[in-house]
């Protein structure tokens, strides 16, 4: 099965970026969507449907937390499990976003392999 | 995710020379502070290259820069999370405060590390910002 992914972050070398690490680590990709912030992530779900969400956390106009407290917040999108990508590796803010609905937590950097099981695993990919 | 590996440490004086692109950002936290990062030009053009899978003759000055300001963020958000590991902290955008001369001896926080990556100097430096009396005496009575 091939999966629809939303990457999430308002630098566009960073989109660019993990879209292709997705690609290169061998992950089945069918669709890969970007957006600039949160407000625009959220634009996007509302038209399209994804399986995962990658979100940065520092981003303007709505930033990675209040787009998980929306997530969580709206019915239907709830049940979509997000990813944040973050330089931040302190306790205090992974338990945060893990408690505001985030599914699943990578530090950049990161290494391709990283990404591709934390994706796995929040989507219930077997394991070969 | 940068192919780069440090080749030498190299004392602090030895701060990039020659053309280098310039960082900066601020951080919120306690303490909250500045980070500054200066990677020589070369560089930063072959780390831009690796990062977005392109060849370097290929790559615009904007995407050097954006690649420059996302790796100043992650060094600076590693560092932060060693030193501030219980606490948490906000990083403002970075911003390119300088594309070609390096005289930056003045404007460089105190605390810095060079490292030689094989194309030329990275800088990176950290300043904190000491609170001047604990949250708690603030308000005078």
């Amino acid at each position: 099965m091939a999966y629809r992914v939303l990457i999430t972050d308002d630098s566009p070398a960073m989109r660019s970026f993990v879209r292709r690490v997705i690609e290169l680590s061998g992950f089945e990709l069918s669709h890969c969507y970007e957006a600039g912030d949160g407000e625009e992530a959220l634009a996007l779900l509302r038209r399209e449907w994804v399986d995962a969400i990658l979100t940065d956390i520092n981003m303007p106009v709505l930033d990675g937390e209040e787009l998980l407290r929306r997530l969580a917040a709206d019915e239907m999108l709830r049940s979509v499990p997000a990813i944040v990508i973050s330089t931040d590796a302190t306790e205090n803010r992974i338990s945060r976003l893990l408690s505001l609905g985030a599914r699943g937590y990578v530090t950049k950097p990161f290494r391709p392999e990283t990404l591709r099981a934390e994706l796995e695993r929040i989507l219930g990919v077997p394991v070969d | 995710m940068f192919f780069i590996e440090a080749i030498t440490a190299l004392p602090p004086d030895d701060a990039a020379q020659g053309p280098a692109v310039v960082v900066a950002l601020e951080f919120d936290g306690d303490p909250a502070g500045v980070f500054r990062m200066s990677l020589a030009r070369a560089a930063a053009a072959l780390i831009a290259a690796d990062f977005l899978g392109e060849d370097t003759a290929s790559l615009a000055g904007p995407q050097v820069d954006e690649v420059a300001k996302e790796l100043a963020n992650m060094i600076c958000g590693a560092v932060l999370s060693r030193i501030e590991s219980s606490a948490t902290f906000r990083l403002s955008a970075p911003d390119i405060i300088a594309r070609s001369e390096p005289a930056l001896h003045g404007a460089f926080p105190r605390n810095t590390c060079t490292v030689e990556t094989g194309n030329g100097l990275l800088t990176a430096g950290i300043d904190m910002v000491t609170r001047t009396c604990s949250p708690t005496t603030r308000s005078a009575s």
